[in-house]
Order: structure tokens, then sequence, then C-alpha cells
């Protein structure tokens, strides 16, 4: 029971100080607006090809937005030697990492929550239509990416070119559970419920899900102390 | 001593790799369908098989060094992953080759195709990382942790044909897909004197590290006045 | 030999000759870094023994 409460101490701090100033929220939400704002206006996809690349173009955009806030996660907390304070204090890496974690789904999914509604008006795309299951999928990717960034993050959170390898190793480990997001959404958003190799991809998903999670929880302790 | 061990090594997989191409373009009949062109999947595939052992091992290494903290464990994870990814380079490569001839196009974004080549950019991040880390302990630990989270993504390669249909050949070792008893055991017999070159990497490799901490115990030394 | 089967097994060539070339290049590389690691070991041997000279 203390772990978790210790787990949503971190998450409430993480929130509460990313809110006050809104920097990380900020750049990108707008980075995340203006993508799919030039996307629009360089290809003005018309009804068929929005329903084809829905799911690629929603889930980079995610995607780049995310790096954006992930790669704050930890490094926010280098000045004034927090970083040092939290480690050593009594709250254990790994809830410490699920925090953080915790945290950034929800800004995250806050700004996928804002997207939607853009992508919708600028690409006259009618996307709930399976409001359910489009929720679960933006649920389990959305953790995936996190878990993922967050842990990366904890994981370069010393190293001197930060900001270049973030986004060069979280990508190509993400690729399983990007692609299991954009195979579900292009067919949520054109209204199909899943059925066959779409419910593979949703397995597969919560699977990269569960084992990233524990493999993370397992592995933060030795990033971060050693 | 050890050195005529790598010579004899490197002088009998020459010589198997000899025997075994020239079985493999006189000895083997033409496949029904693809030609001459097929016989490239007995480095094809053996190259893919080694090149995740290798990163089996380089997963097994990391764990090693996690739990005892010896620098040879290091050595031996960034020797097999360095190895790994030329075998996996090698891999897709001649698959490109293939599939230029066969489908007609140099690559497709099917999920084998895919997860092997994510495969490779996760095991070429790890080089970039240890790069990025200069204090050798401090290397050792990080890339040991990216090892093992980058390892999960093999079995998602190894059995990602089974599980989605896809434009990658279904699997003829395992599964409804059958092979030609010779042309097995062409594939397999081939396989040998790739693990061999491999092992001969490996231990050049491994050697080498001990020579850069020697170098690195000599800088101190030097800059220590 | 007809003509597609003439291009398959050229394809088969460059196959295999790229295969080699990768694993080839390792060893360059291999080879490369050696030689740098033995060169510096030298320099830095040469000034030790400098210093303790003097």
């Amino acid at each position: 029971m203390q772990y978790l409460r210790q787990v949503w101490t971190i998450a409430a701090k993480d929130l509460r100080s990313e809110l006050r100033t809104k920097e990380a929220l900020n750049a990108s939400l707008s980075f995340a607006l203006v993508i799919l704002l030039l996307f629009s206006f360089a290809f003005d996809p018309t009804a068929e090809m929005t329903r084809e690349i829905s799911g690629g173009l929603l889930w980079l955009v995610f995607a780049f937005a995310g790096a954006l806030l992930l790669n704050r996660s930890f490094a926010r907390e280098l000045e004034n030697d927090c970083l040092d304070v939290l480690v050593t204090s009594p709250v254990p890496a790994s809830a410490l990492f699920l925090g953080k974690a915790l945290a950034n789904w929800v800004l995250l999914l806050g700004i996928e929550a804002v997207c939607l509604p853009v992508f919708g008006v600028f690409y006259n795309a009618d996307w709930a239509r399976q409001p359910g299951w489009l929720a679960l999928v933006l649920l389990l990717a959305t953790w995936g990416i996190t878990v993922i960034g967050t842990m990366f993050s904890a994981l370069t959170v010393n190293l001197r070119l930060r900001e270049l390898m973030l986004p060069m190793l979280v990508y190509p480990m993400l690729i399983p559970c990007l692609m299991a997001a954009m195979q579900l959404t292009t067919a949520l958003v054109a209204g199909q419920a899943p059925e066959g190799d779409q419910l593979a991809w949703l397995r597969m998903l919560a699977g990269f899900d569960i084992i990233f999670t524990a493999l993370s929880v397992a592995l933060v302790e030795t990033v971060l102390i050693g | 001593m050890r050195e005529k061990i790598l010579y004899i090594l490197g002088a009998l997989a020459a010589l198997l790799l000899a025997r075994n191409i020239w079985a493999m373009l006189t000895g083997l009949p033409d496949e029904a369908f693809q030609g001459a062109i097929f016989r490239i999947i007995f480095f094809h595939v053996p190259a893919a098989f080694t090149c995740f052992l290798l990163f089996f091992v380089a997963l097994i290494a990391s764990i090693s060094y996690l739990k005892t903290g010896r620098m040879q464990w290091d050595s031996l994870a960034v020797s097999a992953t360095e190895a790994g990814l030329a075998f996996g380079a090698a891999n897709l490569v001649s698959g490109m080759i293939w599939a230029r001839i066969i489908w007609g196009i140099w690559w497709t974004w099917d999920w084998r195709l895919t997860s092997m080549l994510v495969c490779w950019l996760l095991y070429a991040g790890y080089l970039v990382l240890r790069r990025a880390v200069e204090e050798p302990a401090q290397r050792a630990r990080l890339s040991a942790v990216l090892s093992i989270l980058s390892f999960t993504v093999v079995p998602f390669v190894f059995f990602s044909i089974k599980w989605f249909r896809t434009q990658h050949p279904q699997p003829v070792l395992y599964g409804e897909g059958k092979m030609d008893a010779a042309y097995r055991a062409m594939l397999y017999g081939n396989w040998v004197p790739l693990l061999m070159i491999a092992a001969l990497l490996v231990a050049v490799r491994m050697r080498q590290e001990r020579r850069l901490r020697e170098l690195d115990a000599l800088r101190r030394e030097a800059h220590a006045f | 030999m007809g003509d597609a089967a003439a291009r398959n097994f050229q394809y088969l060539a460059y196959g295999l000759i790229a295969v080699w070339a990768i694993l080839a290049v390792y060893v360059l590389t291999l080879v490369s870094r050696e030689r740098r690691i033995g060169r510096e070991i030298e320099s830095l041997k040469r000034m030790i023994e400098d210093r303790e000279g003097k």
C-alpha cells in the first residue's frame, strides 16, 4: 500500500510541477498541432487518403510529441541535485519510475485528447465511431510509449547528448507498439470494430506493455543507482 | 597458443565454406519456382540464426555483467553485439537482393522485415550509446540494461512470420512448409562455418577489448604526472 | 541459359558477394582499430619511458 502511495506522490508531484510551468506541455502540444496542420496543408488528403493514413499520421504525431515530453521527465530533476535527492530517498527507484511514467502517461493522453478533435476538424474525419475501442488503444499504446520513454529518459539522463540519444534509442524500441497502434487506429477511425488480425495486434500491444513495464521496473534501479 | 586455435578455426571455416559453395552450386537440383537465386537462402537464413544467437550471447553477457560486475562480461557483450550486427546486415542485404529479383522490390514493410530492421537498429543504438558514455563502469552498466531491453524484440522477429500472414515466405523449417531433405541439410550445414566465423570475430574483438583496457591504464599512468 | 536465368544467377552472385563484403568490412574495421590501438600503446609506452629516463 505504501508503495502505491509513493508512486502516486511522485506522479502528483510531476503533474503539479508540469502543469504549473507548462513548458514541456506547451512545446509538445504546439509541435503536435503544427505537424497535423502542416500535413493537412501539404498533402490536402481526400477522404479516402485520410482513411488510409489516419493511424500512421496520428501515432507519428503522438510519438514525436511524446519524445519532447519524455525528455524532460528525468532531465528536470538535474537542477539543484533533485535527482540525487530522489534516488537516495526511501522511495524505491521503481516507485520513482512508475510515478514519473504515470505522470507522463496522463500528460501525453491530454495532448492526444486535444489533437484528436483538431484532426477531426482539419481532415474532415469522423474519428469517434468506435469510441470504446479507440480509448482502449489510446490508453494501451500511450502507456507503451510512456514506459519506454521514461525508462530511456532515466538511462540517458546523465549523458552528454541526451536530446539526441533519447529519440534515437526510443523510436526503434517503440516500433512494435506504434505499428500495432497504427493498424488498430486506422481501422477504428474508419469505423470497423477489431476482429481477427486486429485482435492479434491488440494482444500484442497488451503484451508489449506488460513485458516492458515489468522489465523497466526491474532494471530502473540499476540504471539510476548502479 | 590461442592465436593458433584462431587460425585453425579460420582455416576450417574457409574450407567448409568452399566445399559448401561448390556443393551448393553444382550438387543440388534447382528449386521449382525461383531458380538460382533461391540458393542465397543458404546464407540468408543461417546469417539470421547466427545473428540471433550472438544477440542472445550478448544478453547472457549483459545479465552476467550486472550480476558480477566483471568487465570480461562487458567485453563479451560488445563483441557479440558487433558480430551480430555484421551478420544481421548480411541477412538484411541478402534478403533485399533476393526480394529485388523475386518480388521486384527492394523493401517492404511487412512484419518480419520490419522487426529484423528494428532489431538491427536497436543494437546499432547500443553501439552509439557506448560511444556516448566515457566512464567504463557506467558504460558497461547502461549498455547492459539496453541489451536486455533490446533482446525482447528478437523473439518477435523469430515468430512473427508464424503469427502474422505476411509477404515474407512462410516458414519452411518448422510449421506447415516442407523443405527437401537435401536442402535442409545444406542450410543447417552452412550454418556451421558461419558459427565458426562468428566465434572467430568475437574472440578477436574480445582480445581487442583487453588491449583497449591496457591502453586505458597506460593513458592514466602517462597523464598522471 | 535464358536471359531471365542469367539475371537470376547474376543476382545470386551479388547476394553472395554482399554477404562476404559485409563481413570483410567488419574484419577491416577490426584490423584498423587494432593498428590504432597498437600505435597509441607504443607512443604512450615511449612517453612513460622518457619521463622515467629523465
